[in-house]
């Protein structure tokens, strides 16, 4: 008996010696007032020493919190248990809050370092005039290739079907990127909601499983860099990973025209503290910060201003800073609404089956 | 013949504790290495063991794991071990098996339907996600576990032990504390570490109910692997995993000291 005594107080003990050292941390890094600001952001995908320094010119305490799909954060914001004061979602996402009335509209004279963003990268039809979000990074969607393990130059979404790749591609597992690709790849829009053109998009896709080796999820970033497979289609960012990862590879924008995607930063409805937000939002947007970031992240920042505080190296390379003349051509997602996405889901499922 | 056969069987033994053992080796090879990712060992370095105790936010959130392990598995102990008794002295046999398989359904319930039920509960009832939703939750789903690991021991306790405490004259206090208990005692041990460890490692009930700044090490590790997951986390699951370690010797030191005890 005194065993079991002591076996269920000691646990108890030690955790209170353990909340009472979490309580000294967090007092030492001054959080429990009401100068906290919630941050709702993708895993890693800040450099955290710009949060530090953020706090210490704004005395905001932040509290930073991770997601890892747009899914799970529109689910966390729309129950509302949390308080979030900034959330970074992709395009698709952002028309989705927008249409819930999930979003606070962005009040652009608190921002002051508005005018570093590229206009190329603003008013897009996910949301008009930007009434609600700041873009954050941006990208594309394309083929990461090994150009020891392929013979010749990829340059197109038809090389994966024209090239002798058998069984040697990998594909992120993404309803509207792989529809995307084959639509594209006929010339169609990557939007279309044409079903006869959608029909046919799945149709070319399944002649192209005798080259497909797997689809797969994050772990396609460690498979290209081991040279497990020759090519993949993988979002630009992964694909900059990737490389620096494996030198060898290299990133091509497919000539038919491809996605433009975009992680922006919002406040959502449920924001405590507006005006931090906003402070939030100016200080990411400020040049230096922007670069620093950017520097760290490794994905494509739209901050014009940025861009000379980034080695040159970096900033010239086409694969990831395309002219306006290629990112005009490309396409960004639109909310193609409950019924259309579900055909594209019922495409992509089918076209999953047919696999060997 | 029969020494033969006793070799083969340990060389199996070994194969299987190397395949399960292997990707941790693995994990805490890397954790030393100097080059930064899991493709290519270049060097030893103690770099990523000191980043981590330089990130604060990492060791709240593993403090956070730590405390909400021991609180809810002492808690669900308790609960589980009053649970078990209430199915033990259940009188009729229908109440004792409802009873019993209410208690299985939880158990064979998927983490993912417990997690999005307990949201929609918090959210209905305007609790607030962070600290207490996720200790609830965890008490939640390790109750049951103590439970069916309590009961067998209440069952193999021969029913004569409590009439003859009775018949000399102790009190159902007695009875309790100095006759069940102390029998049972392995059996609460081993709900308790069990409880502890699904706790420390539950993802997908965790995930739905943190929240407000709150999170555990699951829902972290998680969270960061759109990225790629740093050398950091490898750093700390080897420290992770020696504290385990730990536990799981401790509980076998208690075990063993138990055992010597009732055959004194």
């Amino acid at each position: 008996m005194k065993k079991l005594v002591i076996m269920l107080t000691t646990p108890v003990v030690v955790s209170f010696g353990i909340l009472f050292w979490i309580y000294q941390i967090n007092m030492a890094q001054g959080f429990g007032g009401d100068n906290t600001l919630v941050v709702y952001n993708w895993g890693d995908y800040i450099d955290e020493e710009l949060i530090d320094e953020f706090e210490e010119e704004t005395g905001l305490k932040v509290i930073y919190q991770t997601f890892d799909s747009n899914e799970a954060m529109l689910t966390k914001i729309q129950q509302g248990g949390t308080a979030y004061d900034i959330a970074v979602p992709s395009d698709y996402a952002i028309s989705k809050m927008i249409e819930d009335d999930l979003l606070i509209p962005i009040d652009y004279s608190k921002l002051e370092n508005f005018d570093n963003i590229d206009p190329r990268f603003l008013d897009k039809s996910f949301d008009p005039g930007n009434k609600y979000s700041v873009p954050y990074f941006w990208g594309t969607v394309g083929i990461v290739y090994n150009p020891e393990l392929v013979d010749g130059e990829i340059t197109s979404w038809n090389d994966l079907w024209d090239m002798p790749l058998e069984n040697d591609i990998l594909l992120a597992d993404g309803t509207r990127e792989v529809m995307g690709f084959g639509l594209n790849s006929l010339g169609y829009s990557l939007n279309t909601t044409d079903r006869d053109e959608l029909l046919e998009a799945e149709k070319k896709l399944e002649t192209l499983w005798p080259n497909i080796k797997a689809i797969v999820g994050d772990e396609i970033k460690m498979l290209m860099a081991n040279r497990e497979a020759a090519a993949a289609v993988v979002w630009s960012g992964d694909a900059s990973e990737i490389m620096y990862e494996n030198e060898e590879l290299t990133y091509v924008i497919p000539e038919e025209g491809t996605n433009l995607w975009f992680d922006n930063l919002v406040i959502p409805s449920t924001a405590q503290n507006v005006e931090g937000a906003h402070q939030f939002i100016d200080f990411m947007l400020d040049a230096e910060v922007a670069a620093r970031n950017t520097d760290y992240v490794g994905y494509s920042t739209p901050n014009d201003a940025a861009l000379e505080f980034l080695d040159e190296e970096v900033v010239s390379d086409e694969r990831f800073y395309p002219s306006s003349d290629v990112t005009d051509e490309l396409e960004v997602y639109e909310n193609l609404g409950k019924r259309m996405n579900a055909y594209y889901n019922e495409l992509y499922l089918r076209f999953k089956m047919q696999s060997k | 013949m029969k020494r033969k056969k006793i070799k083969l069987a340990n060389l199996y033994l070994m194969a299987v504790f190397f395949i399960l053992y292997a990707p941790i080796l693995y994990l805490v090879v890397y954790s030393f290495n100097s080059g930064g990712t899991m493709s290519g060992f270049e060097g030893f370095t103690l770099e990523w063991y000191a980043s981590l105790f330089t990130d604060t936010r990492l060791l709240v959130i593993v403090l956070n794991t730590i405390v909400i392990a021991l609180l809810s598995a002492t808690i669900s102990t308790i609960l589980g071990v009053i649970g078990a008794l209430a199915i033990y002295t259940a009188k009729q046999k229908y109440t004792k098996t409802s009873l019993l398989s209410l208690n299985n359904v939880l158990i064979v319930s998927p983490d993912v339907i417990i997690g999005a039920s307990f949201l929609i509960l918090f959210t209905m009832l305007g609790i607030q996600l962070g600290f207490y939703s996720v200790l609830l939750a965890h008490i939640a789903f390790s109750v049951p576990i103590v439970v069916i690991l309590v009961l067998p021991k209440l069952q193999e306790m021969s029913p004569t032990l409590i009439d003859a405490s009775r018949d000399l004259g102790a009190s159902t206090w007695d009875v309790l504390t100095k006759v069940i208990l102390p029998y049972i005692t392995p059996g609460i041990f081993a709900g308790f570490f069990t409880a502890l460890t699904y706790s420390l490692d539950d993802f997908a009930v965790t995930f739905f109910v943190t929240g407000n700044g709150f999170a555990t090490l699951a829902v972290e590790v998680y969270s960061r692997a759109r990225q790629g997951i740093s050398l950091e986390i490898n750093a700390l699951s080897t420290l992770l995993f020696l504290f385990t370690l730990l536990l799981v010797i401790g509980y076998y030191v208690l075990a063993r000291r138990g055992a010597k005890e009732v055959r004194r």
